[in-house]
């Protein structure tokens, strides 16, 4: 019944280790290998030590959520390591570099991941799609049960509630997104503006795409040497993105320039190449509509004084990086309120988690009450419908107290214990604490008919009144 | 009696602001239907007890300052509407908030029965003419103002935030900047000015026409004449540079702003200064 969490990340290890992890959970077989060989780790009595688990991996992280067999104690969790490391390093002593959470512990972390509170850029929306990637394939190899699946809806909801109430995911923290933000402070339509973009630049790349996908259509490419261009071109975008791009040459690139709002600078260059002279002229021939330049090369490939032009505005790439840094900040600041919102959701959860425990003893307090109501009663009461009532209101009656205490010592951490005492004191063998293999199955089973039987009483009581 | 009436959309302008304090992006919307209510209740009262053409003598002079309140805010939430810019109610509903306390603190003026005899309905459109072309240019006013600070924001690259819209409450995005755009500003300058001016210039030429009627003498360098006729020359550069050299931006921004001054300036020098000369008694 004990959750726990095996993983690397980018806190615990180099990256040529998580490499070394993902690659060999790249492919779905991969990954199924691997999760029907955990689920095949048996502890020194033959039985399986795991009984749910989820395999997350991204580019930064790699991580094993499982839920343990009732008979496996959590602490023994090392042993699943140790066996972690051999599978993936062939070497034990590897285990340092993985972390490992337990219960609340790995609840904690787990939705801490899901609200993206413990990924690089704190914030950022892809984790929890992967996630949820993750568990739909734990639960198209059925290695996703009851626990996990509470587990895991309880983590969406909560990385929901984070995202919502807090301002974690607010600020954007790229370049390239920085960018076309800054483009819409100055640019009405932006969709029909022209973009040009000079050189081949890996973040003008990422740029110019994410133009693209705002909808700009007429974005042109030039460079010194126009194979490079074409190959650039070719190299970096998908077919969709083609469409809207075009490639024009070196020589013809200041004619045209005057036609372009927004003019992205990527160049390997080593001196200006668009110089405070060049844009001067160009502002009267473009009537004074705005223009809007944007220089993430280094070094800088615009002349800085272009800035003070009118109508004319020049972003470089410190400029934006300025941006972005308080905006990393805010994000962490907000990271610590939803740090306070991951508690109080984990705490929900093992308090679920905790009150499983305590229903089979309840069930078979109640029906321990009940035989023996049965056996006396009939000795005097005839009805049998009267009788029933009378057993159930004095069922009810009798054990409400101790079930509420049940209840209540269950999520104690000495809750096992008063368990047993109560099972002790009115002598409940029938149900035993380490139940086998389907347990969770039976105890669901009983907690239906509990709730059932608990609704019929309470109308039943009702009438009677 | 009517002039109560104006305290009602007064302070509901009032109170829109206190609601728009807090942070809460579902609180704004409230803001915004509040803007939207008291625009309506100033219709309402617009059209229900107005009756601006029984003129009689004494005018009452605070029908046409709630006249211009209502037509300021008339032309923010037309222009709200239009250009999908709501946040300028936020910077017209306090200047209408003035114009409608002014209009219930304004004493009655008489105009004189010269006029109102035989020029009644040119001066009512003369006044109304202006009424129109001055709320524009107060509009252009506030949208070159908002357009100058930000323009100063962007190419000083201070304060300047970058938020995601979708995950920031209105307000918070209207402080932050992040609705106003560099472009969009400038059009609204323009078409205010475009619209504007044809109403000015003949509300002008009205005004020239009753100043003529009233002395008896066509031009004479009457300071309210100076100053209107200064007025208009600037509107008429900025037009001017604006269709011919395509003048753009902060320097069409700051023109805006000097003329609206002026207009403000003559408004009151001719209704406090030399009140006879604008056929005031």
């Amino acid at each position: 019944m004990d959750i726990l969490i095996i993983g690397l990340s980018h806190k615990s290890a180099e990256i040529h280790e998580r490499e070394s992890v993902s690659k060999k959970l790249l492919s779905l077989e991969s990954r199924k290998d691997f999760t029907n060989e955990l689920l095949a780790v048996k502890d020194e009595f033959g039985r399986p030590f795991i009984k749910e688990i989820v395999v997350l991996t991204t580019c930064n992280r790699s991580e094993f959520i499982m839920s343990l067999s009732s008979w496996a104690p959590g602490k023994g969790g090392h042993v699943v390591k140790n066996y972690v490391a051999k599978y993936f390093f062939g070497d034990a002593a590897k285990e340092d570099i993985f972390y490992m959470y337990l219960n609340e512990g790995a609840v904690k972390h787990l939705f801490c991941v899901a609200s993206s509170l413990d990924s690089m850029i704190v914030g950022e929306p892809q984790i929890l799609g992967q996630l949820k990637v993750a568990y739909n394939e734990a639960c198209g190899l059925k290695a996703s049960g009851q626990l996990l699946n509470k587990l895991f809806h309880k983590a969406f909801n909560c990385a929901k509630t984070v995202r919502t109430e807090t301002k974690v995911a607010a600020s954007p923290v790229s370049v390239s997104y920085a960018a076309v933000e800054l483009s819409k402070k100055i640019f009405n339509v932006l969709e029909e503006k022209k973009v040009l973009f000079l050189g081949t630049g890996e973040m003008g790349k990422l740029t110019v795409k994410h133009f693209i996908k705002y909808g700009l259509k007429n974005i042109y490419i030039t460079n010194r040497t126009k194979e490079k261009a074409l190959r650039f071109v070719e190299e970096s975008f998908g077919v969709a993105e083609k469409e809207q791009l075009n490639v024009i040459d070196f020589s013809e690139y200041y004619k045209l320039l005057p036609n372009f709002d927004i003019v992205l600078c990527s160049t390997g260059s080593e001196d200006y190449v668009l110089k405070y002279e060049d844009i001067k002229p160009l502002i009267k021939i473009r009537k004074q509509r705005p223009l809007f330049l944007i220089d993430i090369s280094m070094p800088r490939n615009i002349d800085p004084e272009i800035n003070k032009i009118p109508n004319v505005y020049l972003f470089d790439i410190d400029d934006i990086g300025r941006m972005i840094e308080n905006n990393m900040e805010i994000r962490n600041q907000e990271a610590e309120e939803a740090k306070k919102l991951v508690d109080i959701a984990a705490k929900e959860f093992m308090d679920w988690k905790e009150s499983l425990n305590a229903v089979p003893v309840i069930i078979s307090l109640r029906n321990k009450i009940k035989d023996i109501l049965e056996t006396e009663l009939s000795m005097h009461i005839g009805d049998k419908n009267e009788k029933d009532l009378i057993i159930n209101s004095l069922t009810n009656k009798i054990l409400h107290e101790p079930t509420m205490l049940i209840k209540k010592s269950s999520s104690e951490t000495d809750g096992v214990n008063s368990l047993k005492a109560i099972k002790a004191l009115f002598n409940l063998d029938s149900i035993d604490l380490t139940e086998d293999e389907n347990g969770i199955e039976k105890e669901n089973e009983a907690a239906r008919k509990y709730r059932l039987e608990a609704a019929d009483n309470k109308t039943k009581i009702k009438l009677v009144k | 009696m009517l002039k109560e009436l104006y305290l009602i959309p007064a302070f509901i302008y009032i109170f829109s602001y206190f609601i728009f304090l807090p942070k809460e992006k579902k609180i704004y919307k409230i803001f915004i239907y509040l803007i939207y209510a008291g625009f309506v209740i100033q219709s309402l009262i617009f059209f229900l007890f107005f009756d601006i053409k029984g003129l009689t003598v004494p005018v009452h002079i605070d029908r046409f300052v709630f006249f211009n309140a209502w037509i300021l805010m008339f032309i923010a939430v037309l222009f709200g509407i239009f250009y999908k810019v709501e946040y300028i109610l936020l910077f017209i509903a306090p200047l209408v908030a003035i114009n409608l306390i002014i209009g219930f603190f304004v004493p009655h003026v008489l105009i004189k029965p010269v006029i109102i005899g035989a020029y009644k309905t040119i001066l009512l459109t003369h006044i109304i003419l202006i009424l129109i072309g001055d709320s524009l240019f107060a509009l252009a006013f506030i949208v070159s103002l908002i357009y100058i600070f930000q323009e100063r924001k962007i190419k000083n690259k201070k304060n300047l935030k970058i938020l995601n819209l979708e995950s920031v409450s209105l307000p918070e995005a209207i402080r932050s900047g992040r609705r106003y755009n560099l472009e969009l500003l400038d059009n609204i300058n323009y078409q205010c000015l475009k619209i504007g001016f044809p109403f000015i210039t003949v509300g002008i030429v009205m005004g020239i026409y009753l100043s003529a009627a009233l002395f008896k003498i066509v031009i004479v360098a009457k300071p309210i004449e100076i100053m209107s006729l200064i007025t208009w020359l600037i509107y008429a550069v900025l037009l001017h540079e604006r269709m011919a050299k395509g003048l753009r931006g902060k320097k069409a921004a700051i023109l805006s702003v000097i003329g609206f001054l002026f207009i403000i300036f003559s408004l009151s020098f001719s209704f406090y200064l030399f009140p006879s000369f604008h056929g005031l008694e």
